[in-house]
């Protein structure tokens, strides 16, 4: 490879890196894989009611778009966009904000921590 | 200089002025005025562009097709528009590239491989070709304003009907390729008359090139396969426009019969467009060998076969229709005895290739890219063959792969290994060798990378025309690789096409033979043609007679110049090719540009329901139509005009030994197969229904039947005094007197036909019964309008002296239409009563 | 959970007609690899040598004529067979063998039952597929669901597949082949599996808009348990035991739902969309687009015309955010 494709390739990783880099504040969900979490939002296809970003086929209006989540201020408007509330609220919405659309969707703990790490991967 | 060879029609030294006389004659339009062109080498030259740049535009749906499929859930395109991309692609390949392609190579190469000046019709292809064009491009715009057709390009009802269908989407499928089909059909007229009438004195039937046989079968296969699917397109038309049930199963009809009428085009036309492409190979493999076809006798015979069985196979396609076995059984065998000729076809190629010693250039590389891509696709061909095995490919990626490498293998490679061929007999000079390897190159890796993986993800369980599929079927990897298939054959084809644009540059004056072929379109061509007509004794005349391009060219054969001071051409006979009178032909001319863009016209603003615009570009048409008639037979002259050898022909024929008489014979055949279609559909109706007629609907009154009929034949009758009172030299006045009578009783018969029919009790729009007898009502007349304009035509002629008992062309032309119309007519009348045989 | 098997052509369900025809498959793909190995050799070699001798009667008699007519031929009888095997699945009299030699059969006639045979009618539309059984014993008519079947193994299953609107394809790749729904018509399909589990199938003739989203599941399951499942889908549904499911159910009826759904046992008797009586039961929504829980549910009730767009059922726009998941609560609590 010559030198200035090296270079070239060097900036462009730099500059993908820039974009991807947080602005400040970055919520991090112990125990959680992001990888994980993309496929679960697949499998429990979450994408029938949101836009998720890296989910094929999540087109879904019915809720909000989740491109960007980690920016949101808050969750379902009430809570503090924290990780351990959203890993509660993607299990058991109703439980938090009894008017939610949003039903209760089986699945285990470790499931909705990765949902929720793969959120704010976004 | 040598001394003129003995036996020559003509001797040396040519008289001065002759060549400037035939120069001038023929001297093409100059600068945008060459549209106005209509003589065949012109017009196949815009017809072989026009059907490239629709390869181009339904290449580029394609392509967005399958950047859509390239992974799964994709949002790139939304189902509506993949709809609209998918009917879209299929229709303009199809319709508008593959079908006027494979026309339109005819009607370049035609008159220079029979030596003519030019084909007998040369304001008819013009006429084909615009309307073609206007109307195809007008066609594809649809796509631009989201009304494109979206219902698949075979169009199964009720999915294309006013139901589920509404909006204008399927009119223009139904119209729009309604009448690129009569398009088609005047080109067929064309090359038939012309492959019968116009060879070379000596190039009797067996001496014909392959490739003029292909075009001679598959002109016979337009003729006959085009009709069905005209009919076809029409009823649904009715049922979308007036809610004639032909397919609407609760009211009696089927949509069943819509499969049958377009399977039996829709198979035929696979092989219109495969035989005509087979022709080539079988042009150029013997000059890539240097060695005349092995088993010429066979591979005719293969071709002839092959129109013939080509129409026994349309069931294939509905194997899945729930068919008897019996059925099946029956044309599944048909499909596969068709592997018979195409084999024979196959090894006479490669037992020529191994007599001979092959030249490995640009066109023997597209020609072993179509032999791998061919024979693969003749082979799943097989296995659809195989009833049960097409139980579970049928409709899927699998039948897609199949149908892409009989297609492109089958016909897109030999077109192309053509133009790399043809080219200098275009152009004088070939094309570059380096970019058409790479091209080939190009397009056969990419095309087995795109649609080598589709057997497979159809094997997968993936059903064609589906916008998008879910990532948990395992049919990822073999969608991308398709997808960057797509893209490299798109390359190779982008090179081939910048290749043509480059390097072909149109000359009036070609004097080149580069690959040393035998046969006679690399002769020495100017504007006019060849020089003088050659005098055929073999298959491989450039090969058997070295001198013959110096003859030809030296003006030593048959009319080296122009007798009649016209545009002019030998008509021989069919068999054995006799001389037998010489032909004048037209000069350029605005009015076929106006008949076609007028035709194409008046059925796209009908399609839209502007009825004053539509009804203008009918009158446009007709008018232009009939102007051009108005001159179409210039009156005979009392001469006879010396040719070479002592043959002295007149410059004028009529009956059965003119052009357009046989012209007129075809047309007819196809005005009787869109009828027999009708008369299929109505005994298909039949079969499908319990009681017939239904009830309570009722026969039409036997009585009004036979009186009708009386008044049909009465009105044959009048003619046929006519006919009589011509050959005797009466007196115009009673002439005349005598047709306008037969039109007056062609108008009672009618009006006859029309009672008649009412006594059936059955209204067209209540069920398929009175939709079907209706349906023959109207065709019936549409034939009673078109005798009141052939006879008022002639009249006319009559009237201003344009017509006697020599100079009857018209008057032949209308008599024969006009029995032929009674005869139909009375036919649809006794059709009708046939249930009471039964009841 | 049964498992699910992929939908191919190529993993065929042993015992089933499939089967048959997947290695009537491999037969043709052995047989043209071979055959297009050969002729490319005869070509490349053609060209690639210098002159040879070919005797049209040898190159063209032999390899074009003879060669495959003798290979179509033995090709036609043993395709014939396997077709009538095919069809004769579960042929146990000479009178079943010949009904089952028109095994796929049409126009317009509907065969009679054959004796002992469980019948499913598939009715295919844009685009689901209305199922409706009718078992032998008349305590069990009538069983309507959708976009799934349920069938015993180890027994032949007569399938009438038919229409209501334009032309679908019955088509379960791992269990028969095809055979299209057409309007006016009934075809006949025999399909047997030994193995249980869920077979996937599609719509293989292009119905329109969304004709790639009409899919659908077959679940074989042991005799035992298909007519336990079968006696309790015969039953209407359940009433609602809670507040909440109440509510659910309250939305439903005041909502437009009954318009188009039946719920048997309710005064829902709306024909137009599919039966839901036990739709909580069942392994897909959507036919076959979205797998069924209640998040799903909620998501289809509430935004059907993005999940599929053009489909019949309309966003339903009046229910509050508790009102839908009460509801898809309700229809989930449907087994």
């Amino acid at each position: 490879m010559s030198v200035t494709a090296r270079i070239a390739i060097g900036w462009l990783y730099l500059v993908l890196c820039g974009c991807m880099a947080p602005e400040g504040y970055e919520p991090h969900v112990p125990e959680g894989d992001p990888r994980q979490g993309r496929e679960v939002l697949a499998e429990l296809e979450c994408g029938v009611c949101h836009v998720i970003p890296g989910v094929p086929g999540a087109r879904g209006r019915v809720g909000p778009a989740l491109a960007d989540y980690k920016r949101n201020v808050y969750i379902a408007g009430r809570y503090p966009n924290d990780p351990d509330i959203l890993t509660r609220f993607v299990r058991d919405a109703p439980s938090m904000s009894p008017d939610t659309a949003m039903p209760a969707i089986e699945m285990s703990e470790a499931q909705a921590r990765d949902i929720a790490a793969y959120l704010y991967s976004l | 200089m040598t001394a003129p060879a003995h036996g020559l029609p003509n001797s040396l030294p040519r008289p001065p002025g002759e060549l400037q006389q035939l120069e001038s004659v023929w001297e093409p339009p100059k600068g945008w005025r060459i549209l106005s062109a209509v003589n065949n080498t012109w017009i196949g030259l815009f017809y072989v562009g026009a059907a490239l740049l629709f390869l181009v535009l339904g290449g580029i749906l394609a392509l967005m097709m399958r950047l859509q499929l390239a992974v799964p859930e994709n949002d790139l395109i939304d189902f509506d528009l993949y709809n609209q991309l998918f009917t879209m692609h299929g229709s303009v390949m199809m319709f508008l590239f593959a079908v006027p392609v494979v026309e339109a190579i005819g009607i370049l190469l035609l008159p220079a491989m029979l030596g003519a000046r030019d084909l007998p019709f040369p304001r008819l292809s013009a006429y084909a070709f615009w309307a073609y064009f206007v109307g195809g491009l007008v066609f594809f715009a649809t796509i631009f304003f989201d009304v494109a057709p979206d219902g698949g390009w075979f169009m199964y009802p009720p999915l294309t009907s006013f139901e589920f269908s509404p909006g204008l989407r399927s009119d223009f499928w139904l119209l729009g390729i309604g009448f690129i089909e009569i398009s088609a059909i005047a080109g067929a007229i064309e090359i038939v008359v012309g492959i019968l009438r116009t060879r070379p004195p000596g190039m009797t039937l067996d001496k014909m090139p392959v490739y003029v046989w292909a075009m001679l079968i598959v002109g016979g296969m337009i003729i006959f396969g085009f009709p069905p699917v005209i009919l076809a397109t029409a009823l649904l038309e009715l049922e979308r426009a007036f809610h004639w049930p032909f397919f609407i199963a609760e009211q009696g009809g089927d949509p069943v019969l819509w499969q049958h009428l377009f399977w039996l085009f829709g198979h035929p036309d696979v092989y219109i467009i495969f035989l005509p492409a087979a022709g080539l190979v079988s042009m150029i493999v013997p000059t890539m060998a240097q060695i005349p076809l092995v088993g010429y006798r066979w591979v005719v015979l293969a071709i002839v076969a092959t129109g013939f069985i080509s129409f026994a196979l349309w069931v294939h396609h509905m194997f899945a229709t729930g068919m008897p076995h019996l059925t099946t059984s029956f044309f599944s065998a048909a499909s596969m005895a068709v592997a018979i000729p195409a084999g024979i076809q196959v090894f006479a190629w490669i037992a020529t290739l191994r007599r001979g010693r092959v030249q490995l250039a640009t066109p023997t590389w597209f020609i072993l890219g179509f032999f791998g891509i061919f024979v693969l696709g003749g082979l799943t061909g097989v296995m659809l063959a195989v009833a049960p095995y097409d139980w579970q490919v049928h409709d899927t990626y699998f039948v897609v792969a199949h149908l892409h490498y009989v297609l492109i293998g089958g016909m897109v490679f030999p077109v192309f290994a053509g133009i790399y061929y043809w080219a200098p007999f275009v152009s004088g000079r070939p094309l570059s060798e380096r970019m058409g390897k790479w091209a080939c190159g190009l397009m056969f890796g990419g095309f087995n990378l795109a649609f080598f993986p589709m057997h497979i993800s159809g094997l997968l369980g993936m059903p064609r025309r589906v916008w998008t599929y879910s990532d948990t079927l395992g049919w990822d990897i073999w969608n991308l690789l398709s997808t960057i298939g797509a893209f490299v054959l798109a390359a190779g084809f982008f090179i081939a096409l910048l290749d043509l644009l480059l390097h072909l540059r149109p000359a009036g004056k070609v004097n080149v033979n580069p690959w040393n072929a035998g046969t006679l379109e690399w002769l020495p061509l100017d504007n006019y043609g060849v020089r003088s007509i050659p005098r055929i004794t073999s298959r491989e005349p450039l090969w058997d007679t070295p001198s013959l391009r110096e003859e030809v060219d030296r003006g030593q054969h048959y009319l080296p110049n122009t007798v009649t001071g016209h545009r002019e051409t030998i008509v021989t006979s069919p068999i054995d090719a006799r001389p037998e009178y010489l032909l004048k032909l037209p000069g350029p001319s605005w009015l076929p540009v106006l008949a076609g863009v007028g035709t194409a016209a008046f059925f796209l603003f009908l399609t839209v329901k502007m009825f004053v615009a539509s009804a203008l570009g009918g009158i446009v048409a007709l008018v232009s139509i009939f102007k051009w008639l108005w001159k179409s037979e210039p009156a005979p002259t009392a001469k006879l005009y010396h040719i070479g050898e002592g043959i002295e022909l007149p410059d004028h024929a009529s009956g059965s030994k003119s052009h357009s008489w046989w012209a007129m014979v075809v047309l007819m055949l196809v005005d009787g197969s869109i009828f027999a279609s009708l008369v299929f559909a109505y005994f298909y109706l039949w079969t499908i229904t319990q009681g017939w007629p239904p009830a309570p609907f009722d026969i039409p009154s036997l009585s009004w039947t036979v009186g009708c009929a009386l008044l049909w034949s009465l009105s044959s009758l009048l003619f046929a005094i006519a006919k009589v009172l011509l050959r005797k030299a009466a007196s115009r006045a009673a002439i005349c007197g005598v047709i306008v009578s037969a039109i007056l009783c062609v108008i009672a018969a009618f009006a006859t036909n029309m009672h008649t029919f009412t006594t059936a009790n059955v209204q067209p729009a209540e069920h398929a019964y009175g939709a079907v007898i209706y349906a023959l009502l109207a065709w019936q007349g549409l034939h009673g309008v078109l005798l009141a304009l052939m006879g008022s035509y002639t009249i006319a002629r009559l009237i201003a002296g344009l017509l006697d008992d020599r100079r009857r062309n018209t008057f032949d032309n209308t008599r024969l239409m006009w029995h032929y119309s009674v005869a139909q007519g009375v036919v649809a009348l006794a059709v009708l009563q046939v249930p009471r045989l039964f009841s | 959970m049964s498992e699910q098997h992929v939908q191919s052509v190529l993993h065929s369900a042993p015992g089933s007609g499939a089967e048959l025809l997947e290695e009537l498959g491999m037969v043709l793909y052995v047989g043209a690899a071979l055959i297009f190995v050969v002729v490319m050799g005869l070509l490349l070699h053609a060209v690639f040598s210098r002159r040879l001798r070919a005797s049209a009667r040898a190159w063209v008699i032999g390899g074009g004529i003879v060669f495959p007519a003798v290979t179509l031929f033995v090709l036609l009888t043993y395709s014939l067979a396997v077709g009538s095997a095919v069809s004769a699945l579960n042929s146990g009299t000479a009178l079943q063998l010949l009904l089952n030699c028109f095994g796929i059969d049409s126009n317009a006639r509907i065969p009679p039952p054959l004796p002992g045979t469980l019948r499913i009618n598939v009715v295919g539309k844009q685009w689901w597929w209305e199922v409706r059984y009718r078992a032998a014993d008349g305590e069990l008519r009538n069983v309507p669901l959708a976009n799934e079947l349920r069938i015993p193994v180890d027994e032949p299953v007569e399938l009438m597949v038919s229409s209501g609107d334009v032309i679908h394809s019955f088509w379960v790749p791992s269990l028969a082949g095809k055979v299209d729904m057409i309007p006016g018509r009934t075809n006949r399909l025999v399909v047997r599996t030994s193995e249980p589990g869920i077979y996937r199938g599609q719509c293989a003739e292009y119905c329109g808009g969304q004709h790639a989203l009409m899919a659908l599941y077959v679940v074989a399951e042991p005799r035992e348990r298909f007519y336990d499942w079968l006696r309790n889908q015969a039953q209407p549904a359940r009433a609602p035991t809670d507040p909440f499911l109440r509510s659910g159910y309250d939305a439903f009826m005041q909502g437009r739902c009954p318009e188009c759904h039946t719920v048997r046992g309710t005064p829902a008797e709306g024909t137009s969309g599919p039966d839901l009586t036990h739709i909580g039961g069942r392994h897909s929504l959507a036919a076959g687009v979205l797998k069924n829980h209640i998040g799903t549910m909620a998501g289809w009730i509430a935004g059907s015309q993005d999940v599929k767009p053009g489909n019949l059922m309309p966003d339903s726009e009046i229910h509050t955010g508790s009102q839908l998941r009460a509801l898809a609560a309700w229809l989930e609590s449907l087994e």
